[in-house]
């Protein structure tokens, strides 16, 4: 009889964890995508598995010296969506994580998950894109830190080894008059996958004018799409033209498939107004005014703010 | 515009006069499942267990349409822990379902849809067992298949059933080519009529199948003892499961015994006949009790209870004055690969496409046709609200053709009392246009629609369902009763409310009786959870056996308390002797007295109510429900605001108002209008099945086959109308259906106004809006260049 | 209950799981789900099973005072944690003040989604004591209910905000 390796090692410590992957265990946290892939029979649960969600090192929101980020790969959507920091200073992130799932999903799944999940409709993954973020691997030798563009290469797979364990994400400062903001295409107001979403940061120079502005997509490629192009919006007042270039760059980039989800068109169509949606949120949070998170439910249909789409357009 | 008080045979209807819509203030419920279901300790199918059980897995075929040339399952057979493996030919050799006999409870020589039972396996573990299906091998010949209503009914299409011929019918069905059961209904001279319009209106609407999708997966455990049969199963319908069983095993009804524990919803997705013979079968075969739990796909997969898809084509002429002149239609409902309970859908599709109108000339021909998906059978009022979304929406388009309010033209148009229906039915007193004021007046009474918001308004009808039923009324030497009834509770708490009819009659409280309910094996026949007929039909029993009972007590207080059995008062749990100021006796009391000598036990079931006469119609292929009993009218209304650049649609309020004849349950029927209404919803704008090319389901889960969340619920305002004549118990109609009839057709109306024309296809997803919009208005003219509409909005805030 | 449904051939592992204030020791192979070691190896059968994803909320149970899917959570890793189940937050003879107002409210029918939403608005109401409709409504939505149309459900849980009646988990 072969030695079987143990089947269950509950992590304390990173150095837990990362000895045990280094070992071919395989990390679970909360559990919502590897546990419901084996219930479906798409994929057997590993043999190996070292549960993460215990390790407190992995689970804290904080500053680094140079003012970066750093999210541990613990760190719930709950807690992201309702931590301060990225509320104020990330609120993308913020809108992406308080989108995701129920509360349950929200309570369990963390971060890091989602990032190494690698799927193109994951919710964090554009406002992550937007962000410059850093994924940092780390095995039982050391750290790297890789972009997101590195580490996703196909829907749900990422370029990281199998013995690295994603221990943290970095976003370096915004500047300042900074905004973002996520915003989704959802057939229900909860419960939804991405049918597409974008995620844009808007920086405003001292005039009001965009100083800078970055867009990634959702849902509308193998994997994550950043927006090209997006300097001819330097120096352009927000306004109907802008959100109208915004869509069309948005809807001329994405790739997306059709599936029983939305069709091609549907979807190259809707991404355009997402976009043009989430530059519009991202520049009034911009300009300090408060949308609350997410974006989808304070002001998306549905919401007794809708009108404020049009509103802030004209 | 013609008198509202006069109908078209000219009897003036003072009770319209006197119709008005109320708002019911509850009564306490005291649910007697209530503490059981809140604390976790009731029992439902999944949670039974019995000492040494295997478990059932099914091998399904996976493909839609195939020969089967080789099915082999010894690899299966000789696997650790399987303790048996059945196929067609370990059951008697029955061709079965009601209608027509198109099924078999294994496939035989072919399969016809992907989710068709072709073996089941017991094993010790449900692991096991699906390993063993794993090895089970089948060899299939490809079959054409058939997966469109249209193409199915052309010339030379492939025949699902070849031998279609020599299935055996019910007397009244007509068959046809890959048509399972045709109906018509006819009334006046449709041609002429629309000849003689000054208006033609012509529409075609096409609904997707859909699902019940109650939150409980069905389960099923089987046990031998000797002959005798138990098998606990989430049915709706014990009694129908019993007959199943009884045909398909070839068992006499005393042997076999059906149990439902607590039943975790329905809507129809539980009701008819499903696998209890499997399970029973497997048992028999394995020596040991088996049970069946689905999973969530599986649910969607395999059970003959998807909602069908349909299409309506609807021509309606029109007079000057905005009356409707004539109306011709053809509905063809798609059956699935078998028959199910569907036979009578296409009369009961036929009466919903005709609606609730004044129509003095109609012809509908209504067709069930064969193709390659899961088979349909009764969801929720089936049928109606697909059907009712198209004549609605085709009204709304009337209406604006002749240029009336929607609402003008459903006051004008539609049915009063004492007007004469399609079938030729004379209808006494009803609620139609009373729901329609009610509902009318609380959605304008709102003010402010913006220009993303607009209202919109449908009325429906449903039949009630009379039919055989019966309970018994005992109570015991300490007082306290039982009630042991037929009946099955699916949750919409007609069961709990027997307690409070039989509490009522005999001058007790609610609490002083128990119910013993859903198994055959102790209580009197009853349909079961089916048809809105529990407490329209079981009440009915329940009220008699209360009755009867009464007059027992009667008999004893008046030998107690001597004086005459009339004079007796049954009131508080006593008995007095009315103008006597001498003290009551308990029922308690008397009841021991009772149990010493003759003993306190009555039963009940009581003549069904008839069906009305059909008079100067004709109906090619009668199922039944030619004309309806104790029809059911309803008005609901919807504000709902549109995102015009994604096409997503909230709904923010709706407004209800029912006639369902007197309301016994105030609360239970709240609750069963606000789930109908929720359900609606999601008919309207979520909840499709969508198929490949091949006839299999893209979408068996809740993620991509979307429910309403509770996020979504919007505030909902419900008005009863309580009409005189319902042939349930103290004039009561069905109820539980109704509700599920026009909030998809209401919702299509107020979208209509926003993008200006219908969506033609159900669900109404966000996709198709923006594909409505983009393609139907507004003219290239009205947008800019970022495709925005610049067109002035139109009125959303009238109806 | 078992995930792996090709037959599994993982040995079984002995851990304690602390359940509505009792603990209980299992021995059970590393696939199983926390659902169904709580409903046949510890004979809790009030929490459900309605979906295979995710989607329905039929198995919420506490952990550690938080909603969790039992379907998708692994048994063996809920060790250590206190969960809460239906049957820990009331019986028949003394209902916790939610399922009082549910049934007062009409918000029970097949009662299937029932206790999965019980635990659900405890959870959100220990969160959030006096949540609007609208947060009620989001509070739930992981949690579906075919039967009630959702209006008497979260009337019952606001009604249940508005008198205090969050305790603490046991």
């Amino acid at each position: 009889m072969t030695e079987r390796p143990n089947p269950l090692l509950i992590a304390n410590t990173i150095d837990e964890a990362l000895d045990a992957v280094s070992r071919g265990s395989t990390p679970i946290a909360g559990g919502t995508d590897l546990v419901v892939g084996a219930r479906q029979g798409n994929k057997r649960l590993p043999a190996s598995l070292v549960a993460i969600d215990r390790v407190e090192e992995l689970q804290s929101i904080g500053l680094d010296s140079d003012g970066s980020l750093s999210i541990g790969s613990g760190v719930t959507h709950a807690t992201l969506m309702s931590s301060t920091v990225v509320v104020t200073n990330y609120t993308a992130l913020a809108d992406a994580a308080a989108l995701i799932g129920s509360p349950a999903t929200r309570n369990v799944g963390t971060i890091g998950g989602n990032v190494m999940n690698g799927s193109p409709a994951m919710d964090t993954g554009a406002p992550l894109a937007v962000f410059d973020a850093m994924i940092q691997l780390s095995t039982v030798a050391g750290n790297r830190q890789i972009t997101t563009s590195e580490l996703w290469v196909a829907p749900g797979q990422t370029s990281a080894e199998p013995d690295e364990l994603c221990t943290a994400i970095i976003i370096a400062p915004q500047p300042d008059r900074s905004g973002s903001a996520y915003v989704r295409l959802e057939y229900r107001r909860s419960m939804e996958i991405a049918v597409v979403g974008a995620a844009a940061v808007v920086t405003l120079g001292l005039d009001g004018t965009i100083a800078g502005c970055r867009i990634a997509l959702t849902a509308v490629a193998p994997t994550i799409v950043l927006v090209d192009g997006l300097e001819s919006l330097i120096g352009q007042a927000i306004g109907e033209a802008t959100l109208a270039t915004v869509a069309d760059l948005a809807s001329s980039q994405a790739a997306p498939i059709s599936d029983l989800r939305a069709s091609e068109q549907y979807r190259s169509h809707s991404v355009g107004v997402m976009a043009k949606r989430a530059v519009l949120a991202a520049a009034r949070r911009a300009t300090g005014e408060s949308i609350s998170v997410p974006v989808n439910r304070s002001i998306g249909v549905g919401s007794d703010g809708q009108r404020q789409w049009e509103a802030g357009a004209s | 515009m013609t008198s509202g008080l006069t109908s078209r045979n000219g009897v003036r209807n003072e009770n319209y006069l006197n119709l008005k819509a109320v708002t019911l203030e509850p009564r306490p419920f005291p649910r007697a499942d209530g503490p059981d279901k809140v604390t976790g300790t009731g029992r439902y199918a999944a949670d039974m267990v019995l000492p040494g059980m295997a478990f059932a897995r099914f091998k399904y075929a996976e493909i839609s349409h195939a020969r089967i040339v080789r099915l082999d399952t010894s690899k299966a057979e000789s696997l650790p822990g399987v303790v048996a493996v059945i196929t067609a030919t370990d059951v008697p050799d029955v061709r079965y379902s009601p209608g027509v006999a198109d099924r078999t409870l294994f496939a035989t020589d072919a399969v016809r849809f992907e989710g068709e039972i072709l073996a089941a396996v017991a094993a010790t573990t449900e692991a096991l067992a699906q390993a063993a299906v794993d090895a089970i091998e089948v060899e299939y010949e490809q079959l054409p298949t058939v997966t469109d209503v249209v193409q199915a009914i052309a010339p030379g299409a492939p025949l699902v059933h070849p031998d279609w011929q020599n299935y055996e019918v019910s007397a009244e069905t007509e068959q046809r080519p890959n048509v399972a059961s045709f109906s018509s209904i006819a009334h006046g001279d449709a041609e002429a009529g629309m000849a003689r319009a000054a208006t033609v209106v012509t529409s075609r609407y096409v609904a997707d199948a859909s699902h019940a999708s109650p939150i409980e997966p069905r389960a099923i455990l089987a046990q031998w003892e000797g002959r005798k049969l138990t098998v606990w199963s989430a049915t709706q319908v014990p009694f129908d499961a019993r007959a199943g069983v009884c045909e398909t095993l070839d068992l006499p009804t005393n042997q076999v015994r059906i149990i439902v524990p607590h039943l975790g919803g329905g809507f129809g997705g539980k009701c008819g006949f499903h696998f209890e013979a499997h399970i029973a079968a497997l048992a028999r075969a394995a020596g040991r009790p088996v049970k069946l739990v689905f999973s969530r796909k599986e649910e969607f997969l395999a059970p003959d209870r998807r909602r069908e898809g349909m299409v309506v084509e609807l021509t309606t002429g029109l007079n000057a004055d905005g009356t409707i002149a004539a109306r011709t239609g053809t509905l063809l409902i798609d059956n699935g690969a078998y028959t199910a309970d569907a036979a009578f859908f296409p009369q009961l599709a036929a009466m919903l496409a005709a609606g609730p109108y004044r129509i003095p000339a109609l012809k509908i021909e209504a067709s069930l046709v064969y193709t390659n998906h899961q088979p349909s059978g009764s969801v929720r009022a089936p049928t109606a609200p697909q059907a009712c979304w198209a004549i609605e929406s085709h009204t709304d388009e009337l209406a604006a053709t002749v240029g009336m309010a929607p609402v003008e033209f459903r006051r004008l148009n539609g049915l009063r009392s004492g007007d004469v229906g399609p079938v030729g039915q004379t209808y006494g007193e009803i609620g139609l246009q009373a729901c329609i004021d009610s509902v009318a007046s609380r959605l304008t009474g709102e003010t402010g629609t913006e220009a993303d918001e607009a209202i919109g308004l449908a009325v429906g009808w449903w039949p009630s369902f009379p039919g055989p039923s019966g309970a018994y009324i005992k109570i015991d030497s300490d007082g306290a009763g039982q009630i042991i009834t037929g009946a099955q509770e699916c949750g919409t708490g007609a069961v709990m409310t027997l307690r409070q009819l039989a509490a009522d009659e005999l001058g007790m409280a609610a609490e002083d009786f128990e119910l013993v309910y859903q198994d055959t094996g102790v209580a009197p026949y009853d349909t079961g959870a089916t048809g809105s007929q529990t407490l329209f039909n079981n009440g009915r029993a329940v009220l008699l056996a209360a009755s009867e009972l009464a007059d027992q007590i009667r008999q004893l207080a008046a030998d107690h308390l001597e004086a005459a059995p009339s004079d007796i008062v049954l009131s508080d749990g006593h008995a007095s002797v009315a103008g006597s100021p001498n003290p009551a006796v308990s029922v308690a009391e008397l009841a021991a007295t009772a149990a010493g000598a003759e003993l306190l036990i009555a039963h009940g079931s009581g003549k069904p109510g008839e069906y009305p006469e059909t008079v100067g119609a004709s109906c090619v292929g009668d199922q039944g429900v030619a004309a309806w009993a104790s029809p059911q009218f309803s008005c609901h209304g919807v504000r709902v605001r549109l995102d015009s650049e994604t096409g997503v649609v909230r709904v923010l309020n709706v407004a209800t108002c029912h006639d369902s004849g007197t309301i016994l349950n105030p609360l239970g029927a709240l609750g069963q209008v606000e789930g109908g209404v929720l359900m609606g919803i999601g008919q309207a704008l979520t909840e499709g099945t969508q198929y490949d090319e091949d006839g299999c389901q893209r979408n068996p889960g809740l993620l991509e086959y979307k429910l309403q969340t509770a996020a979504d619920a919007p505030t909902i305002t419900t008005q009863f109308v309580e009409t005189t004549g319902g042939q349930g118990p103290h004039g009561a109609k069905g109820l539980a259906e109704a509700p599920n009839v026009a909030t998809a057709a209401a919702i299509s109306n107020a979208l209509a106004k926003l993008i200006g024309s219908h969506v033609t296809q159900l669900p109404m997803t966000p996709e198709r809006v923006w594909a409505t919009m983009t393609d139907a208005t507004p003219s290239d003219a009205d947008r800019d260049a970022t495709g925005h509409d610049t067109s002035e909005p139109k009125s959303g805030d009238e109806l | 209950m078992t995930i792996d449904e090709q037959g599994s051939e993982s040995e079984s592992i002995g851990y304690d799981l602390h359940v509505n204030g009792q603990t209980y020791p299992v021995e059970a192979t590393l696939d199983r789900n926390l659902l169904g070691v709580l409903r046949t190896e510890i004979g809790l059968t009030g929490t459900k099973e309605g979906c295979d994803d995710c989607e329905c909320g039929a198995c919420m149970v506490l952990l550690d005072g938080q909603p969790v899917n039992s379907c998708s959570y692994l048994a063996a890793q809920a060790q250590g944690r206190q969960i809460t189940t239906i049957e820990g937050l009331g019986n028949a003879d003394q209902l916790h003040p939610l399922q009082e107002c549910l049934l007062a409210h009409g918000g029970v029918q097949c009662g299937f989604c029932t206790p999965g939403m019980i635990i659900s608005a405890h959870a959100l109401l220990e969160r959030n004591s006096s949540p609007s409709r609208d947060e009620v409504g989001i509070g739930l939505s992981g949690n579906l209910c075919r039967c009630t149309g959702y209006a008497k459900i979260i009337d019952a849980v606001l009604d249940s905000a508005s008198n205090g009646s969050v305790e603490p988990t046991p």
